[in-house]
């Protein structure tokens, strides 16, 4: 029988290990097709022609011109901007522009690079500071702007900052991340039982059919999609995969024959989603006594060409902005930018991380300007519940950050080496405060998504059949364990499988930390109903998302809870700058998080470990630079993630403080434990270095300007 | 969509086809697989003929001459170089942070010299050591200092009907040695800069002193002339030299990218190491 309390060995640990589970890459059928994307190589400019040559037999090339009269050239995210192909234009290097299709992959690329495209080309814009200048001239209708809103709550801001002791002025920014997610994205789409059918590694199967299903059309339903084992994904294959799905499916439309689409590593480097650059400006009043009055933000994140889903992404950012703290009075202004970059998209954290690193650096110097230690200068504005959010809502749930920020100081001797590391000594510590919103934002959860989920029994097994999918983060291991436990049956006479849009109710995206939290929940109800009828041989029930009381959000004015309930985290991280080369030696790693209740501790270990371990490296290497539109970073050796010997060593630690609408007390968080490291990290290094950081990533080369 | 692949089973073999062919030498292929890669599902395209050597026995071994000179095969292994005795210590730092562990033992010595990147590992100790390359032909072989071989970046003197066969390290001693090379990250990286240096004191004074700066430049930078200035000086004239001879160091470098960062980090590593030796700690190897 399984327990919730037990560590469990993750069930699909074994097939991947052994290399034994089959990605999308390994499924092939009789007459596949190969298919591989023509892209655009300027980031802005009309296409005048496309020479094609003549193509073999068995040989096709689709644009939009074979999109059916139907259908509508459009990829339906959240915004439905991004088109499936381009046409007439193109904003931004890499946009697909046709899909060429047949049976040898070596005959494919010899076609693609035949292909003559000729552009007029126009002057882009690249960064949030040009598309601030409207660079080229506008992208948009009359601006770049894309998206915007502003968030406050206290009093005026600008006249409390006028009369403010002194103003500190600063400006925080971050660049693209990647997101290396082992499998590249890929895809394949064939018809089965006369329906469409893709199988395609994705966070979000019925995000794919409902992006995709306009481009003939149909109706999401008109559709099957089939998740095949993800190997990774971070956010990379919450929307993107709608990108490799729309130009298949009008090939498949026309010709009514599997075809597959694998990206190679290049690819996925230099033609996918990234997380959003930002740029955070800060105003922020204090008091003669060092006391903050009122801080007004400014947080502009690069969202590239199309909007897509990047106003929920920038909603959030804003909403993270104060980070976890009070400050009497606050207003963030949030600018989505357009450019004629590659459109930004979900990246664990989806907004989150870049403004909670801002907030954390902005304050962190504060305190140093004043002589203060930062840890002691933060903690006086931690947030406690009942507290006005930035949303004019309130934090409801008991927050523990000082218990947090107790055990990560003793078990890391914060206070004496903070004391002891004088800046530039060579050795540094930093600690660093954060949270996260778990779901969707606002009432998403409830006028958006509304999640549903069916439990199966069929004489002693049970089968769970949900939208979820299992990425890599272990969902399939705590999905099947919630159910067993309630029933008090072992996890082995629990089935759930990688999901097809036919067979299951939507629960919604694999994303947002919502699984565990809301559809975890779903399971946790459902098992909790089937006791009831653990007699009977066969029985069925279906879950529906019920909205916790007390939660008011209005939509139209972004004011109200918007979060159901946050997690949060205490990071703190210890160096030593090597002073020839400026290299930083991780020496210790400590971290405290409030998730409610973990349902396994050995997968939230492997999270914690990941999170903290992928948010060092977003500050300390992962650099991705834009050349006039085209990523500079195209591989693993240039564009570098951490190893184990970056980062060796981590002791983690969690609080316990259970939620009252989560499964056993569980919150989200996968995108949590991300949120604060970075932050903590350059705090150690601006100390070790006696050095200030005001934009990650820093490498060796950018703390050398910095010395 | 190889144009046209050979594996030859001898040394003879290989030449032959390479002077009938003028086909490029794969050893471990680390390089020409990569370079010229097509993507998932297609194989590599070659612009010219190749001709695999990876099995050619003869060419792996690593052996000391009666006057200390240390022979490395080309075809040896940087897992290999890494731990003989026989090497000098910066060649086999060197190969001990190269790539991760399946790349040291399929790259070659032959392959990361004729390869000529001016990020590669190993030829910027094996400059400073005044090694030799050995260039075998069907006509016989001939020997040239490494740093004379290497012209540029991606460029060697190495003839048509030529391979690379092996590397000679002449004997060498130091009374102190130094190398370091900052990666993109602590293991599997590629250098960003890289330093070896290694002085001998005798009687008092600097009886030789030496450098090599790899990532700095087209190839890798020694500067003989900066080298000299140092030769002859006992302690306190080599103090005072100093300043003059990082000057002169960093006038021979010529970074493409990260200038100064390059041209300071290779001033503070020189500058650290001189100073150290001069206070004539205990251990050899400064850190």
């Amino acid at each position: 029988m399984t327990r919730i309390d037990d560590r469990i060995q993750r069930v699909d640990a074994v097939e991947k290990a052994s290399g034994e589970a089959r990605y999308l890459c390994d499924l092939s059928f009789d007459d596949m097709l190969y298919a591989r994307f023509v892209r655009s190589a300027v980031a802005r400019g009309k296409i005048v022609s496309i020479d094609v040559p003549p193509l073999p037999e068995g040989y096709y090339f689709f644009t939009a011109d074979d999109i059916p009269p139907e259908g509508k050239n459009s990829l339906v995210m959240i915004a439905g901007d991004w088109r499936c192909f381009a046409s007439g234009d193109v904003r931004y290097v890499g946009e697909t522009i046709g899909i060429l299709c047949g049976r040898s992959r070596a005959v494919l690329k010899a076609i693609e690079e035949s292909i003559k495209i000729t552009y007029e080309e126009q002057e882009a814009a690249i960064t949030i500071d040009d598309a601030l200048a409207v660079k080229g001239g506008p992208i948009l209708e009359k601006d770049d702007i894309h998206c915007s809103l502003v968030s406050e709550k206290g009093g005026d801001v600008d006249e409390i900052l006028s009369r403010a002791d002194r103003v500190i002025e600063e400006t925080v920014e971050t660049g693209f991340q990647e997101h290396v997610h082992l499998e590249t994205n890929a895809a394949l789409c064939t018809i089965e039982d006369g329906k469409y059918t893709f199988y395609i590694s994705c966070q979000c199967p019925f995000y794919v059919r409902k992006s995709v299903a306009g481009l003939l059309g149909l109706r999401p339903e008109d559709i099957r999609v089939r998740q095949t084992t993800t190997g990774g994904a971070f956010g990379g294959k919450e929307h993107f995969p709608d990108v490799l799905a729309g130009p298949l499916l009008v090939a498949e439309y026309h010709l009514k024959k599997p075809v597959k689409l694998v990206f190679d590593r290049e690819e996925d480097m230099l033609y996918s989603v990234k997380r959003h650059p930002s740029k955070v400006v800060f105003r922020t009043g204090l008091d003669s006594d060092g006391k903050i009055l009122a801080s007004d933000i400014n947080v502009y994140y690069n969202c590239g060409a199309y909007l897509s889903s990047s106003y929920v992404v920038l909603q959030r950012g804003v909403f993270h902005a104060n980070g976890v703290y009070n400050f009497p009075a606050t207003r963030i202004h949030g600018y989505g930018m357009a450019t004629n970059t590659f459109p930004s998209d979900a990246f664990r954290g989806f907004g989150a991380p870049q403004t909670l690193f801002a907030i954390e650096t902005h304050l962190n110097h504060i305190a140093r300007e004043l002589g203060a230690d930062p840890v002691e200068y933060k903690k006086q504005y931690f947030l406690k519940q009942g507290d006005e959010t930035v949303t004019q809502g309130h934090i409801v749930e008991k927050v523990v950050l000082n218990e947090m920020l107790d055990q990560v100081a003793s078990k890391s001797d914060y206070w004496r080496k903070a004391a002891e590391y004088t800046p530039g000594c060579g050795k540094g510590i930093g600690m660093s405060f954060y949270n996260h919103g778990g779901a969707f934002t606002g009432n998403g959860e409830q006028a958006i998504i509304k999640a549903h989920l069916r439990l199966v029994k069929d004489g002693d097994s049970f089968t769970i059949l949900c939208g979820q999918t299992e990425m890599g983060q272990g969902f399939r291991t705590i999905l099947r364990k919630i159910v067993a436990s309630v029933l008090e049956t072992d996890m082995d006479k629990v089935a759930y499988d990688n999901p097809d849009t036919d067979c299951v109710p939507d629960s919604g995206p694999t994303a947002a930390s919502r699984s565990t939290m809301i559809v975890g929940r779903l399971a946790e109800q459902a098992a909790m109903q089937m006791k009831d009828h653990l007699n009977e041989e066969h029985w069925e029930v279906e879950t529906e998302y019920e909205h916790p009381e007390g939660h008011p959000w209005d939509q139209s004015t972004f004011k109200g809870d918007a979060y159901l309930g946050y997690g949060w985290g205490c990071c703190c991280v210890e160096v030593e700058a090597d002073r020839l080369t400026n290299e930083i030696r991780v020496t210790g790693i400590w971290s405290s998080h409030d998730i409610g209740k973990a349902i396994d501790e050995l997968i939230v270990h492997g999270q914690v470990n990941g999170g903290i371990i992928q948010s060092l490296g977003y500050a300390a290497m992962e650099k991705m630079e834009n050349r006039n539109g085209h990523f500079r970073q195209s591989s693993m050796s240039d564009y570098v993630i951490p190893t184990s010997m970056d980062f060796p060593r981590q002791e983690w630690g969690l609080v316990d403080n259970p939620y009252e609408w989560g499964p056993f007390g569980a919150k989200g968080m996968g995108e949590l434990v991300f949120n604060g490291a970075d932050a903590a990290y350059t705090d150690a290094v601006e100390r070790a270095m006696g050095i200030k950081i005001n934009r990650i990533p820093v490498p060796v080369e950018d703390l050398e300007g910095l010395r | 969509m190889v144009e046209r692949c050979y594996v030859a089973a001898s040394l003879d073999e290989a030449l032959k086809i390479r002077k009938e062919t003028g086909a490029h030498v794969l050893a471990g292929g680390t390089d020409l697989m990569v370079q010229f890669r097509q993507g998932t599902g297609i194989s590599p395209v070659f612009p010219f003929p190749v001709v695999i050597i990876s099995s050619v026995r003869e060419l792996d071994d690593i052996t000391a001459g009666d006057d200390g000179t240390v022979t490395i095969g080309a075809l040896a292994v940087p897992a290999r170089i890494a731990e003989s005795q026989l090497v000098p210590y910066p060649v086999r730092a060197a190969a001990a942070r190269m790539g991760a562990p399946a790349l040291r033992n399929s790259a070659t010595i032959g392959g990361n010299i004729g390869n000529a990147s001016p990020k590669g590992d190993l030829p910027q100790p094996l400059i400073m050591l005044d090694a030799r390359v050995v260039l075998t032909s069907l006509d016989g072989e001939r020997e040239m200092l490494l740093d004379d071989f290497i012209l540029g970046s991606k460029k060697t003197a190495l003839r048509d009907d030529e391979i690379i066969s092996a590397v000679r390290i002449p004997p060498v001693s130091w009374s102190y040695v130094f190398y370091r090379k900052i990666g993109t990250r602590r293991a599997n990286a590629i250098s960003k800069l890289s330093l070896s240096a290694l002085m001998r004191f005798e009687d008092g004074r600097i009886a030789d002193f030496r450098a090599a700066s790899g990532a700095s430049g087209p190839k890798v930078i020694r500067s003989r002339e900066a080298e000299n200035m140092l030769k002859g000086l006992d302690d306190a004239e080599a103090r005072a030299e100093l300043p003059a001879f990082l000057d002169a160091w960093n006038e021979a470098l010529s970074p493409h990218a990260m200038p100064q960062y390059r041209r300071n980090t290779t001033r503070r590593m020189l500058e650290h190491f001189i100073t150290s030796a001069l206070e004539h700690p205990q251990s050899e190897i400064i850190v």
